[in-house]
């Protein structure tokens, strides 16, 4: 009887929690607003525990199913990811705890799912509190545990989709959920995503460098939707990346920003985007313009990027014309190029053989074979998705 | 990233210390008055990603604890990253261990306060796998905070482990060095070995090679500590070493063990600190504070020759120069400016970079203080001591009391651009490692004094003027009221450099002035208020000064005018062969006749024999000159008659210490 009595208290607690959060959240503004937020703080950090466990004994799968499905019931994750900025210190800290606990939930019983349960549920019906996550950049506060979140979050391909075709309203944008994206239209620019190129150029070193980190996971972790979104973006994000991050005034930004650029380019999925990319002459002059840096770890990163250009066997012919005009000063630069990295035998390898592939450029630029050329212009209508 | 300028909000001082990390110095929030620590991490000289940096950065600042050193800010400026941590004056354990092992009852204080650190940053999901004496750091007062999170790891899940390999061997548990996973009990091993450090000194192991270690640690039964120490001790540690992590204690339970319930107050621990401190002084190692010093590497512009050919787009290709001035900080372009000079041809491609030049933007200016300083010290003869011996003493010490901010404000002085390029001829040549404690090069070097007016000049400045100014400056509270005065010392020490002949004359012409304004001579000089002569303004020359009332006499043969060598501006110190001291006392002397009290000396004249006075001052006169500046009730230095109340003061109490010293002499 008695335990009869402690599950029915329990169950209750569970799904008043959600609204007893929501229910402050609401008057957070009101005149009560002080009260509210320690009511709330005290709240949050109720459902903390009721997620965690304690080192000692965990919370049974049921009673976490019934808080994540009134959580889901009352729209919490969305309030959460919105407030998270003004919640104090403590409460933002057991926000992300609830996040990461509720979004890698699974059920114990009946089918096996392949994504978790909430977070599922996010990406088909309420993607806003992903794009709301990722916007915690917008304050300094809110930066390091929305981060913290998104970074786990972002593993799963389909919430990383929902960020990269965030568009506002636009046809095919991920607002409407998952089933909604159109892969083949161009973006706007204006989504969450495109924000990260501010929160990255713009924000203090915390916000900056956590930002990068999540955009860099973004653009790593997923090597079927990525290659195809930065196709047909292609024109959009290189020329962000390359004014906004590239160039950017601040030394972290700059320099990271040229390795990830050696990263994605090298990457082997990336293969058509590379290939595009290296074709350019603009990117080339960007990238001779980085050996001449001031700081050396500019230069080196800079490296791995230029090297691509002279490697590539069908070099296009604004790029030969390039390294021809300034053959005799690169062979000369490059002698001396960063000479106090004695004890990087890699390095040193690639330079000599960077040196040798210009020595021995044909002195007229040479028409390629065509087959590598102008491939990231519109692949055309293949909907070949995720 | 968007924050250059934060740096400006921090007075950074001197250096606490320095390792593979970059440098940490002490310094002053400059908002709050808070004495900070800062660490610098040179991001272009390491290869690593930031982002492990940034993980650090992001463990501690969700760190909330007293047990945990507090994070504060980090900022980009440059390509240096500064961290701004709380402030721990006690210095690490290790630090602390330097006179020798710590007793029991202060380890079992450690230990305590360990645990609770740990049971907090085991609750918020976070190991901290580097535990050791180095990385545990103790405040003024005693308080003990975990310190460099540099390989911390935060557990998104209360059950997950971790794998990688992280530590420092010899404090490394069985279980990291395995890799089979791991939790937050490999914390606790840490702990147990830090404990046997700070009880005898070194980890177990210490002489083996730390390969060779880990080796050992999994292959051996777990360290246990022998000798005279106390049952609970030994068992402490030995709950800390189970191999078995599953069978460890957590920090929880260790809590609750006898050896830590016993534990004192952490006030206790304050012994350690002062022993330390014991310590250095016996030993002598009282180091001088290396003070920060600004480096920027700097842009030599580049050769347009060099430049890339990229046809007819060229002027596509950004121009250094334009994407560097326009970066916010005034400082980088003024450094900018100053190397515009340093042609650095092929800058980047050397590997030693010296296109980036390394130059101290910030120098010690020939402050009041710092002069005071190297007047004590020097003692040689070229009338300029204030070069001589700059680098050989405490800088700045006397104005760094806190809450006088204006003085610490004023230590570094940023230098302004086109001083220290234009006005220094040598800039060029100043590159690479410049010394902060270089002396101020803004002036020329110092003219030899040749005529006897230059001399007096120089002397006038050495032993009024620059004394004067000194004890003013260390007087005054008020920013502005300093930075004015420090410029007028300023601007008299160039004048003594340039022109010593040129202040003589105009003190001269300065006293005599004042002497003919009735209300300004009585204030100023007031030997004259009584005497009758003071009625009849002189009718000799202009710059008659202190002669003007007086008789002219040839200078009596006891009284030897000052010869070059008394010439020479030494210590202020009182000692018996102070030259101030002896024409003091040869005017007490000559004072005992009237039985003067030497508190009145500088009235005694007046009521003195005329012929005497008079003999003896004309004798003195040269010297006087320079002596008399500093009394009260003289101009202490022209512009400085607002302080008249604050010298007369000082006067006073030096003539208390005069009498204290030389009461039997003057025989009151």
């Amino acid at each position: 009887m008695s335990f009869l009595f402690a599950r029915n208290r329990t169950r209750a607690t569970m799904s008043d929690l959600p609204k007893q959060a929501r229910d402050h959240f609401t008057k957070l503004d009101g005149p009560q607003g002080a009260a509210k937020a320690e009511e709330l703080a005290k709240v949050l950090s109720q459902m903390k525990q009721v997620l965690q466990g304690t080192p000692d004994s965990e919370a049974p799968p049921e009673q976490i199913l019934q808080l994540i499905t009134a959580i889901i019931e009352e729209d919490l994750l969305y309030l959460l990811a919105v407030n998270l900025y003004r919640l104090p210190f403590e409460s933002r800290k057991d926000t992300q705890v609830i996040f990461s606990y509720v979004f890698r939930f699974r059920p114990p019983t009946g089918p096996q799912k392949p994504e978790p349960y909430a977070l599922a549920w996010v990406v088909e019906k309420r993607p806003q509190v992903l794009v709301e996550l990722c916007r915690g950049y917008d304050h300094k506060e809110s930066a390091t545990p929305a981060g913290t979140v998104l970074r786990e979050v972002l593993k799963n391909e389909a919430a990383a989709a929902i960020i990269l075709y965030d568009d506002g309203d636009e046809p095919g944008s991920s607002a409407r959920g998952i089933g909604g994206i159109n892969q083949d239209r161009p973006q706007t620019g204006n989504g969450v995503f495109w924000s990260f190129f501010e929160w990255i150029d713009k924000s203090s070193f915390e916000v900056a460098a956590d930002a990068f980190t999540t955009f860099r996971e973004i653009l790593t972790k997923h090597k079927e939707l990525v290659p195809k979104y930065l196709a047909v973006n292609f024109d959009l994000f290189f020329s962000r990346y390359n004014t906004i991050l590239v160039q950017s005034n601040s030394y972290v930004t700059k320099r990271q920003s040229i390795k990830l650029l050696g990263e994605i380019l090298l990457d082997r999925s990336n293969y058509n985007v590379m290939t595009a990319y290296v074709d350019r002459g603009e990117h080339l002059k960007i990238c001779m313009n980085l050996l001449r840096d001031d700081r050396k770890m500019v230069q080196y990163e800079g490296f791995h990027v230029f090297k691509v250009f002279v490697a590539n066997p069908h070099k296009s012919v604004p790029v030969q014309k390039i390294l021809l005009m300034n053959r005799e000063k690169l062979l000369h630069f490059l002698s001396h190029f960063l000479e106090d990295r004695t004890d990087d035998e890699q390095f040193i390898d690639e330079r000599e053989f960077l040196i040798k592939q210009i020595k021995n450029m044909p002195a007229q630029p040479v028409i390629p074979g065509g087959q590598q050329q102008q491939q990231h212009q519109q692949p055309g209508g293949g909907g070949h998705g995720r | 990233m968007a924050d250059e300028g934060v740096a400006s909000h921090y007075q950074v001082l001197e250096e606490l210390g320095r390792g593979s990390f970059g440098v940490v110095y002490k310094a002053i929030e400059k908002r709050t008055g808070e004495t900070v620590a800062i660490k610098h991490i040179d991001l272009e000289s390491s290869d690593d990603d930031i982002q492990e940096i940034q993980q650090e950065i992001s463990v501690l600042s969700t760190c909330a604890s007293n047990y945990v050193t507090q994070y504060k800010a980090s900022f980009l400026r440059g390509h240096k990253l500064w961290i701004v941590m709380e402030y721990l004056g006690g210095g690490s354990c290790l630090d602390l261990l330097k006179p020798g092992i710590f007793p029991e009852m202060h380890i079992a204080i450690v230990c305590r306060e360990l645990l609770l650190g740990l049971e907090y940053l085991h609750a918020e999901g976070k190991i901290h796998r580097d535990i050791k004496a180095a990385n545990i750091l103790l405040s003024e007062n005693g308080r003990v905070k975990l310190a460099d999170f540099g390989v911390a790891a935060q557990l998104t899940h209360m059950k997950s482990q971790r794998n990688t390999f992280v530590g420092t061997p010899f404090w490394m548990a069985p279980e990291v060095i395995q890799q089979a996973g791991y939790d937050f009990k490999a914390d606790i091993w840490s702990l147990g070995i830090t404990a046997i450090e700070l009880a005898l000194g070194e980890p177990p192991h210490a002489q083996i090679h730390p390969m060779k270690v880990l080796f050992q640690i999994p292959k051996n039964p777990p360290p246990r500590l022998e000798g005279k120490f106390s049952k609970e001790f030994k068992d402490f540690i030995a709950q800390c070493l189970v191999k078995d992590a599953d069978h460890r204690p957590s920090a929880k339970d260790l809590l609750k063990h006898r050896f830590i319930r016993n534990a004192g107050k952490v006030e206790a621990l304050q012994e350690l600190i002062y022993r330390r401190k014991v310590f250095d002084a016996k030993a002598d190692r009282q180091k001088l504070p290396v003070y920060y010093q600004e480096t920027l590497h700097t842009i030599s512009p580049k050769d347009d020759a060099d430049e890339w050919v990229f046809d007819t787009v060229k002027s596509v290709a950004p121009k250094r120069g334009t994407v560097r001035s326009r970066k916010p900080s005034v400082s980088i372009h003024a450094v900018e400016e100053g190397m515009h000079k340093l042609d650095v041809k092929d800058g980047p491609l050397q590997p030693a970079t010296p296109g980036t030049v390394r130059r101290a933007t910030v120098r010690r200016q020939p402050s009041a203080s710092t002069r005071r300083n190297s007047i004590r010290n020097v003692s040689s003869s070229n009338g300029s001591p204030r070069r001589a011996s700059i680098s050989s003493k405490r800088p700045l010490q006397p104005d760094m009391s806190f809450g006088n901010s204006g003085s610490t404000m004023r230590l570094f002085r940023r230098v302004p651009s086109d001083s220290s390029s234009s006005s220094r001829p040598g800039t060029s040549s100043e590159v690479s490692f410049t010394n902060e404690n270089r002396p101020p090069s803004s002036y020329q070097a110092p003219v030899e004094p040749h005529s006897k007016e230059a001399f007096l000049g120089r002397r006038l400045y050495t032993k009024a003027l620059e004394p004067c100014l000194d004890e003013l400056h260390a007087q005054t509270a008020g920013t502005a009221k300093r930075e004015a005065l420090a410029r007028l010392s300023d601007a008299l020490a160039h004048l003594d450099a340039v022109d010593p002949e040129g202040a003589y004359h105009f003190m001269r012409s300065l006293v005599s002035t004042m002497s003919q304004d009735s209300k300004l001579s009585r204030t100023f000089l007031p030997q004259q208020s009584n005497s009758n002569h003071s009625k009849t303004p002189s009718s000799g020359t202009p710059h008659a000064t202190v002669l003007i009332n007086r008789p002219q006499l040839t200078p009596a043969p006891v009284l030897t005018p000052p010869t070059p060598g008394s010439n020479s501006p030494s210590k202020l110190m009182f000692a018996t062969d102070n030259p101030h001291l002896e024409s003091h006392m040869r005017r007490r002397e000559s004072n005992a006749t009237t039985d003067n009290p030497l508190g009145n000396v500088s009235r005694s004249p007046e009521k003195e024999p005329r012929e005497r006075i008079d003999r003896e001052r004309a004798a003195r006169d040269l010297e006087k000159m320079a002596l008399e500046a500093k009394f009260p009730g003289r101009p202490a230095a022209p512009g400085m008659e607002h302080c008249k109340a604050l010298s007369d003061l000082l006067y006073a109490r030096w003539t208390d210490g005069l009498r204290a010293r030389w009461g039997a002499v003057a025989g009151s």
